[in-house]
């Protein structure tokens, strides 16, 4: 019984543990800034487009959607949303974002970081970081914040090409000269908040850093297309966190680059995350960040998940051309990772799924079995897609999805005993399906 | 039965409302061209000067949402829903193009989704940015270019500065006729209606600009020589929020004691209060009015200096409507999940709380049977009021 119950559960990267001094440094760091008196941003993830500037503006960033997964995980973000609502917020906005808004009136109320608030609570800000990128709450929510906060706000743009576009060149250079000239916008409003010129010696520093980052962290999830998959979203969802908010940092590239060394050797030896990979599963989009267990129970079945969350992977090897401004560099990046998946299958002649190119693409290329998605009560953005999705997986590659409804932040959402219950069955679509897929021609 | 096209004034309007797909459907059968479009930011001026009637596309709460549901979650916006919906189900099967455009999150996403179903022969996205800075200025009338290109090239027309400046005087001419309308409300007891003016608004969408425009100056001079039909009541109202496809939510209020004299509607105001400005370049007016003009929650305007700066830059025009059209209390409406007007609603309501006057928040389920409800909180507010 025991050895059975062993089996497939995941062998977690040992160098992943490497991460967690990155992100406590990371939640840390918001406070200590403060109380040393330096600036204090409270930021949107803004893949890459504003980070290394308040960076080299000396600027210490801190992340409330992070602050909402660190109280979700505390459990006291009902406690902040019920705050929220009594504020007269609706209670379908972002769970991510009513967590904020409750923690910010407890904050003004109490005069200082309220004393239950996990890890610290984050420092008052000096400004907040506002980025139009994919979802609406990203500079909704600080518009809100501004009534609690007198601070000021900058908005960083974010262009959305339709998928219908992408496969016109010309338009690529219209965004990024777009995006470049209001990353210049923001450089200026910092250096009147903060009454300094920026360092472009460091930013350029920070920069070359951050592309070194993206290229390993690129590299990581390449290799995991080999079968078996040597990492599991478990490990994914661990370790996408420096990438994301510290990719700045030579640390991150230390620790990516011993990732990537037990990574290559798994591979090499036909070593797997799970010890017995019956299915390779594609996740999306956010997780239950409260229930990350639930893929444990998961993975005991022998589902591994060998690619997942679009919005958490880095940018892939550079293909749009450029010159060496370095706006235009930041620009270029952040706009390269919204359009690399569809601009990617246009050209490698599989473009066919619009907003589902992403997990089409994955799906090829990692060889699916399956598609779990993950609806989000609370977040519209990472929810949209995610039907379409499974309809054109199935329709176009014969993958079935199973789909199974919770919240980013609100724990009571989520029912892993039902959700479990499912899981033979969709095991038979699975087995089901792969016959189904060779009888078409489909090489997995 | 007659054409809609020989109908007039009040009666055309309400015929029009009730009917929407049926005039559409008539000039197309005259071979007659409709661009579908999303939203009030896509330039109408550029549709219209080359050969097309915008067809605003809108959904519907007096059907159930039925096959959309198979391919977007139900915790999206149900309008854009019904919209998906009655595409695929085949209502709107007049359509030879359609825009779509980043004005909020849902809506960007359901662009692509309703041409990647509906495959019209003619799709262009316009991508709007959230901030009005000099450069997002530059961008949205890059964008409008492309627009204007693209329709250029499908349509094998070349469109001249002049020919536009011409089609921007004809939308500003409709504009000023629908402040007129709205002028009509101003005295107590109005001379139109709330579901009135819903009623003729909407129709304006289905329409070719001179012919909505005929109709809106019939309409003026019928309504202001007919007897005085709207009661005096003890609310006047301003309806803030979410577009209105129906006349129910208006309906509801006016039966409870009030009168809806003024809107912040993009189906109401936010389409048709501003004019566009003669630039050299039409596309300078066109980019403004379309980006930095039309006030929806969905444009993000800095106001670095204080809280109240800020609610004054995004709610002082409201105030102003207040003013005019002596309001003593405004109905906060949102249909469920829409983040955009959600996020408003605490600022909104402390800068008119600030300014005296009363506020009530109705968040709907976009349904025709979930009002019930609704009405005792509104009777409740207007008794209050009073």
């Amino acid at each position: 019984m025991i050895a059975e119950k062993k089996k497939g559960v995941i062998t977690r990267l040992e160098s992943a543990g490497l991460v967690r001094p990155l992100v406590n440094k990371m939640y840390s760091e918001g406070n200590l800034a403060a109380e040393e008196g330096r600036p204090v941003a409270w930021a949107m993830v803004n893949w890459w487009e504003g980070d290394i500037i308040m960076r080299a503006m000396g600027v210490t960033p801190v992340y409330p959607e992070n602050y909402g997964t660190v109280c979700a995980s505390d459990g006291i973000v009902q406690k902040y949303m019920g705050v929220s609502a009594a504020e007269g917020f609706p209670t379908h906005l972002c769970g991510y974002a009513q967590n904020a808004l409750g923690y910010t009136t407890e904050m003004k109320k109490e005069g200082q970081v309220p004393p239950d608030a996990p890890m610290g609570g984050m420092a008052k800000p000096t400004f907040m970081l506002c980025s139009e990128g994919m979802c609406d709450a990203r500079y909704k929510w600080f518009q809100s914040l501004r009534q609690y906060w007198d601070v000021p706000i900058w908005t960083l743009s974010f262009p959305h090409p339709d998928f219908y576009d992408l496969q016109d060149e010309s338009i690529h250079q219209i965004n990024i000269d777009y995006m470049a000239a209001e990353i210049e916008g923001f450089i200026a409003f910092l250096e009147g908040l903060l009454k300094k010129k920026i360092d472009y010696d460091k930013l350029e520093e920070m920069l070359a850093n951050q592309e070194k980052v993206f290229q390993v962290w690129w590299e990581i999830n390449d290799l995991r297309r080999a079968i078996p998959c040597p990492v599991h979203g478990r490990d994914f969802w661990t370790m996408m966190v420096p990438c994301l908010y510290q990719a700045y940092d030579p640390q991150t590239l230390a620790v990516y680059q011993a990732v990537y060394k037990e990574v290559k050797e798994r591979v090499d030896n036909g070593v797997g995350a799970l010890s017995e990979e019956r299915y390779r599963l594609l996740f999306a989009e956010i997780p239950p960040w409260a229930s990350l267990g639930f893929f444990d129970k998961l993975a005991e079945r022998g589902w591994n998940f060998v690619a997942e969350s679009m919005g958490y992977h880095p940018p892939p090897p550079m293909e749009l051309p450029g010159n060496g401004d370095i706006k235009q560099r930041i620009a270029r990046w952040t706009y390269w990772f919204y359009i690399s998946h569809v601009y990617r299958a246009s050209k490698k002649g599989y473009y066919i799924a619009g907003a589902a190119q992403p997990y089409y693409n994955w799906a090829i290329e990692y060889k699916a079995d399956g598609m779990l998605i993950h609806p989000v009560v609370t977040c519209r953005t990472a929810t949209f897609w995610l039907t379409h999705t499974i309809n054109v997986l199935k329709e176009k590659l014969e993958i079935p999805g199973l789909s199974i409804q919770g919240d980013i932040v609100d724990i009571t959402l989520f029912d892993a005993a039902s959700a479990l219950n499912q899981a033979p069955a969709f095991e038979e679509a699975m087995d089901h399906f792969r016959q189904v897929r060779k009888t078409k021609g489909l090489d997995w | 039965m007659m054409t809609q096209g020989k109908l007039q004034g009040l009666t055309k309007a309400v015929d029009v409302y009730k009917n929407r797909y049926k005039r559409l459907r008539e000039l197309r059968a005259e071979g007659k061209k409709i661009m579908g479009y999303v939203c009030a930011y896509p330039p109408l001026e550029i549709v219209t000067a080359l050969g097309y009637i915008p067809f605003r596309i809108l959904g519907t709460m007096d059907e159930p949402i039925t096959k959309a549901d198979t391919q977007v979650p139900a915790i999206i916006c149900p309008m854009l829903r019904s919209m998906l919906d009655l595409g695929i189900n085949g209502k709107i099967d007049f359509l030879d193009g359609f825009i779509g455009a980043h004005t909020c999150d849902c809506t960007q996403k359901f662009s692509h989704l309703y041409q990647y179903n509906m495959q019209l022969p003619f799709y262009r996205f316009l991508d709007v940015p959230h901030v009005v800075h000099k450069p997002s200025l530059d961008f949205m009338k890059e964008g409008i270019r492309i627009l204007q290109q693209s329709l250029e090239k499908h349509t094998g027309q070349k469109l001249a500065p002049e020919r536009l400046q011409e089609e921007i005087k004809k939308h500003n001419e409709q504009r000023a006729l629908v402040r007129q309308l709205y002028g009509l409300r101003k005295q107590d007891p109005p001379l139109l209606s709330g579901v009135e003016t819903l009623q003729i608004v909407l129709s304006l969408l289905c329409l070719p600009i001179e012919e909505g425009s005929t109709m809106l100056r019939e309409i003026i001079a019928e309504v202001k020589s007919r007897p005085q039909k709207i009661q005096k009541k003890h609310a006047r109202l301003l309806l803030w929020g979410t577009p209105l496809t129906e006349t129910s939510i208006v309906e509801m209020i006016e039966s409870a004691d009030a009168n809806v004299v003024m809107d912040d509607i993009c189906t109401g105001t936010r389409h048709f209060g501003l004019d566009v400005e003669l630039t050299a370049d039409p596309l300078d007016g066109l980019a403004k009015r379309y980006l930095d003009d039309l006030k929806c929650p969905r444009t993000y305007r800095e106001a670095t200096d204080s809280f109240a700066a800020d609610q004054e830059a995004r709610f002082g025009y409201i105030a102003k409507y207040v003013r005019d059209w002596k309001v003593n209390g405004i109905i906060l409406e949102s249909m469920k999940y829409c983040d955009t007007h959600g996020y408003e609603v605490p600022a909104i309501k402390a800068y008119f709380d600030r300014l005296g006057i009363p506020s009530l928040y109705l968040e709907h389920e976009y349904t025709m049977v979930a009002l019930a409800p609704l009405k005792t909180r509104v009777e409740a507010f207007v008794e209050m009021i009073s």
